[in-house]
């Protein structure tokens, strides 16, 4: 019974298995599973209830499980035992409080759709995945197209088919054989049908096995050249460097190109060329990368064979002399109770710093890569770049130092920039400027010469002829600023004037002479 | 399709069933025991299901190559024969071909598609095999002849002598010379499916027959049809295979055997058929590896369709078509031919062929309308069928033969103008007298040449087809004198 998956019959009447993943299930799987099962032996003769396993799932049948509810000595009532059956939630999906959406019962995905909401042609891939794989092994073998209908079963017709039969064999046969003579003549290709089993050995069986084998077949190995410069490979071509004004514009050499090239010079590695190339710098990363696996893994492998005390009493000066193996520190425990951590917490104490810095591994002071140390100081300069402070000789000063910053474009020395203003007669002294602007003054004097009381005087008409004519003038004059459609200069004003006092002009003349009838106009007194 | 056990022309019938009893009694022994027990059980229902079968075994035991075996009686057509090989289909499998709910069986007269399964009639079309473009061979009709896939390459000398086919009538050369290539490629489908073919000497075609089978049709213009496509392969070989040509060719056919046979296969296994690749829709000749194992039926299960979005051939199954485990699934092949076209091109005929056509001379007539009533077919002339509705006992007589029947003799039909019955009768014994008069025009009868059949051992396969084809047609003819028979008697109803 213990093989024997239990099962259930839910509520709904369905059956459903519990599926086991190893196919067995412990007993005690199955008593918590069922509960009380083994401890109430059903009695065969209770027929009022009687359980059967074998009445159809949708009668309501007792379930076999069931709940002690209380303890008491009364066994098979119905008090005591709760039916319990397994349901299935209800719900599939459920409106979510905190989410405030419809949320699938069970917490997963939500459901596959349905087949009518595959995108077209899924269901015909879905039915070619779905078809089953046919079972089955033939017996006979395929012509490759040189017997057509080799593997049809010959029936023949007619009682005579064994008869049939020989004679098909037969002819099979004949043909067979003039197939055979036909092959000598006709076909020169023969095609290999079969696959042939071949003995590998040596270099091929280790490499099929995946035995440590070197690159190349030994067999097929054929010896190498002497390797090309770099110039002479035609694979290395090189970005041409751009005219830059110091080496420190060009590009940053990578890491491992550098250790590479060092390691060729140093000659370590063997290189193709003299530069290493993109297929040996990914090499010597890997191999650097495996190197350092091994390393860890070396490392590990001997911490936890010897035990962290023998191991890191390496770098622990003080405690070197002790014994360290694990039978000591084993009796060590036994003796003064002491165990491994204790001793080793004692062991650190007695580290000394600098021996705490190299077990870690983090003092710069402390020359850790050999390799680097041996470098050049111009291919360390490549990968880490100099000093920070002073990075190139370069920086280095002399304070006496003349420094001399002509280049290429230097230009003639800066001229006095007076004197070039002057010649080119943007400036001029001060001086000249007096002079000049002494000259542009004096008309603006005169100006000014006239006699102030003479300029304010005005004529009151106390000389009568003279009055007359200067106020005849200063009337016409007058009159012509206040009758601003008349508009006369004084010149012609002046002019006109001088023709009226003449009076020798006949009619004529005097129209010919004015120039508009406005000039007939008679000074009308404005008091009239 | 159903032979009617009527009551009255008890001993027509019965000697019907003799004679396909005796017909059976040659593919093998056990088919007999079995015939018996349905001649005993003949007025049953369960004997429609063995007549039926015995009468679908003609067309099938007609020793078309792709055919399903005589049938066992018991309950499927299916169970007598053995499974296929499993290789068949698992080499299809292998490249994503698919059959759903059918199996391949194989019996004495060659392959057949069986349904492994019930199915319910749908109201959709139902795919049972998918094949994909891949494994085909596939050739357009028109120029540009197009290759799916296209395994030629274009250096290809046989790629020169498809060049030179003719556009118009030579497809079947273009096919049978793209077959041969495929034999010959490596890799390639067809040299794995190929054992599965009917070899040549299971071939039915009359490619490969010789001139005594010619001479048994006993049909003057189909053995002239015959001989000249035979001369005309011949010489297309001879062409093109010459000793001089080089080797790639001339190891694809050796003989000139071969290459009849490449084009027999070619012949009676190409599917016609309008297919889109892409956007380009063009009609092309394919050969289609598992869908050529289906028979030939006058009333098919089955049809092909072509799924352009990922270029597979389906067979599917005709909507509303209920079909029981274990029947066949049949597609048509040429529709609306006579029996002398099928063995022409594939080398199998029929007895039923609801197409075939008997040339009466003379004026007799007989009145359409009550010819179809008696016989409750009905339909427009180019779709008679039988309607099983409107009988009420179980219809056997009617079958294909009866269908020709009513569209080969000469009738009249007038409107609402009634038959003189006495008229009727005389137009019928005129009819009948020429047709016997035909039977009696063939060098045997049917029953001499069901003895033949019988006797004959070792009748190669053409021989046979040839014995057959024209027992079929003088049993086409009695058939007719049957149903004339029988519409005189009902004619007065």
């Amino acid at each position: 019974m213990a093989s024997v998956s239990p099962s259930w019959y839910y509520q709904d009447g369905g059956l459903r298995r519990v599926v086991c993943a190893d196919g067995v299930i412990t007993n005690k799987f199955f008593t918590r599973n069922l509960k009380i099962q083994f401890g109430v032996p059903f009695p065969p003769s209770s027929s009022s209830k009687s359980r059967s396993y074998t009445t159809s799932p949708l009668k309501k049948t007792h379930l076999p499980l069931r709940i002690k509810c209380e303890k008491n000595d009364k066994e098979e009532e119905e008090d005591s035992y709760k039916d319990v059956t397994i349901e299935r939630a209800p719900y599939y999906s459920y409106m979510d409080s905190t989410s405030g959406q419809m949320e699938p019962a069970s917490g997963a995905r939500a459901s596959i759709p349905s087949e009518e909401y595959w995108p077209e042609g899924t269901s015909s891939r879905v039915r070619a995945a779905r078809a089953p794989e046919p079972s089955g092994v033939s017996t006979g073998k395929p012509s490759f197209g040189k017997n057509p209908g080799s593997r049809r079963k010959k029936y023949k017709s007619s009682a005579s088919a064994s008869q049939t039969n020989l004679v098909v064999n037969d002819q099979a046969e004949s043909e067979y054989s003039l197939d055979e003579s036909k092959n000598g003549a006709s076909e020169f290709v023969v095609y290999q049908t079969e696959p042939e089993e071949e003995e590998v050995a040596g270099y091929d069986l280790d490499k099929k096995i995946g035995n440590p084998h070197s690159f190349i077949d030994p067999k097929a190995k054929i010896p190498m050249d002497e390797p090309l410069t770099s110039e002479e490979l035609w694979w290395n071509w090189r970005k041409p460097e751009k005219e830059q004004w110091s080496r420190w514009q060009r590009r940053r050499p990578d890491v491992e190109t550098v250790f590479l090239k060092a390691m060729a010079e140093t000659g370590q590695v063997k290189l193709y060329g003299d530069q290493p190339t993109l297929t040996e710098c990914a090499l010597f990363r890997a191999r650097r990368h495996i190197y350092k696996e091994e390393r860890l893994q070396d490392e590990f492998d001997k911490l936890e064979e010897i035990g962290p005390i023998a191991y890191y009493s390496e770098w622990v000066e003080a405690w070197k002399e002790k014994d360290t193996s694990r039978e000591a520190v084993q009796r060590h425990f036994e003796e003064t109770g002491e165990d491994e951590n204790t001793q080793l917490l004692e062991m650190f104490m007695l580290q000394t710093d600098r021996e705490y810095r190299i077990m870690m591994g983090t003092d710069n002071r402390i020359r850790r890569d050999p390799l680097a140390m041996r470098m050049r100081e111009d291919q360390i300069k490549q990968i880490w770049g100099g000093d920070p402070v002073y990075p190139t000789v370069n920086y280095i000063q002399d304070p006496d130092e003349v420094i001399d910053y002509r280049g290429p474009d230097f230009h003639e020395p800066t001229p006095n920039m007076l004197d070039y203003l002057k010649e080119h007669g943007k400036i001029i002294t001060r001086d000249e400027l007096e002079k000049v602007l002494s000259k542009e003054k004096t008309e603006v004097l005169e100006m000014a010469d006239i006699d102030d009381a003479m300029a304010r005087a005005v004529d009151i008409g106390e000389n009568d002829d003279e009055g007359e004519e200067s106020e005849a003038e200063d009337d016409t004059n007058e009159k012509a600023t206040r009758n601003w459609s008349v508009v006369k200069n004084n010149a012609e004003l002046i002019k006109t004037k001088e023709k009226a006092k003449k009076d020798s002009m006949s009619l004529e003349e005097a129209v010919d002479d004015s120039e508009n009838l406005t000039d007939f106009l008679l000074d009308f007194e404005e008091d009239d | 399709m159903s032979i009617s056990v009527l009551n009255p022309p008890a001993s027509c019938i019965l000697n019907h069933h003799h004679q396909l009893h005796k017909f059976n009694a040659s593919p093998l022994p056990p088919i007999s025991i079995s015939v018996c027990k349905c001649r005993i059980r003949s007025a049953v229902m369960v004997a429609d299901e063995t007549s039926s079968s015995l009468d679908s075994s003609p067309i099938s035991t007609s020793t078309f190559p792709l055919f399903h075996p005589s049938l066992p009686p018991e309950p499927t057509p299916a169970t007598q024969l053995e499974p296929a090989d499993p290789d068949f289909y698992k080499i299809g499998y292998v490249r994503s071909m698919r059959a759903y709910g059918i199996e391949f069986r194989e019996g004495p007269d060659g392959f057949g598609v069986y349904a492994s399964k019930d199915i319910e009639a749908l109201r959709r079309a139902r795919v049972i095999m998918e094949i994909p473009l891949e494994l085909m061979l596939t050739i357009s009709q028109k120029l540009p002849w197009m290759f799916f896939p296209d395994i030629i390459p274009v250096g290809h000398p046989i790629f020169d002598i498809i060049n030179s086919t003719n556009p118009e009538t030579d497809w079947d050369l273009r096919m049978a010379c793209l077959l041969l290539y495929a034999f010959d490629c490596k890799g390639n489908f067809w040299q794995l499916y190929g054992d599965f073919l009917p070899g040549p000497d299971e071939c039915t075609s009359f490619l490969l027959a010789t001139e005594e089978d010619l001479l048994e049709l006993q049909d003057k213009e189909l053995a002239s049809t015959l001989r000249e496509q035979q001369r005309r392969a011949l010489e297309f070989w001879e062409k093109n295979w010459h000793s001089a040509v080089p080797l790639k060719v001339k190891r694809l056919a050796p003989e000139p055997e071969r290459f009849m046979w490449a084009l027999s296969i070619a012949q009676s296994r190409c599917i016609d058929k309008q297919i889109r690749i892409g956007a380009l829709v063009q009609d092309s000749n394919m050969l289609v590896p598992y869908a050529d194992m289906l028979n030939h039926s006058f009333e098919p299960n089955c049809f092909f369709h072509w799924r352009f979005k990922d270029r597979m051939l389906e067979v599917m199954i005709n909507a509303g078509k209920k079909i029981k485990k274990g029947d066949e699934m049949t597609v048509d092949y040429m529709d609306g031919k006579m029996n002398n076209l099928f063995m022409q091109r594939y080398g199998f005929s029929s007895p039923v062929n609801p197409w075939d056509v008997i040339q009466f001379s003379g004026n007799a007539r007989v009145h359409l309308d009550s010819f179809l009533s008696v016989f409750n077919i009905s339909g427009l002339p180019e779709d008679y069928y039988h309607n099983s509705k409107l009988s009420y006992d179980d219809d056997r007589f009617v079958d294909g033969a009866v269908i020709a029947a009513a569209r080969t003799t000469p009738t009249w039909s007038d409107g609402d103008i009634p038959l003189i019955p006495s008229l009727e009768r005389k137009a019928v014994k005129e009819l009948q007298e020429e047709c016997q008069q035909m039977l009696a025009g063939f060098s045997t009868t049917v029953d001499q040449d069901q003895k033949i059949l019988e006797s004959i051992p070792e009748a190669t396969r053409t021989h046979e087809a040839a014995i057959k084809y024209r027992l079929h047609r003088k049993l086409f003819i009695e058939k007719v004198i049957q149903a004339l028979d029988i519409y005189q008697e009902r004619i007065l109803f």
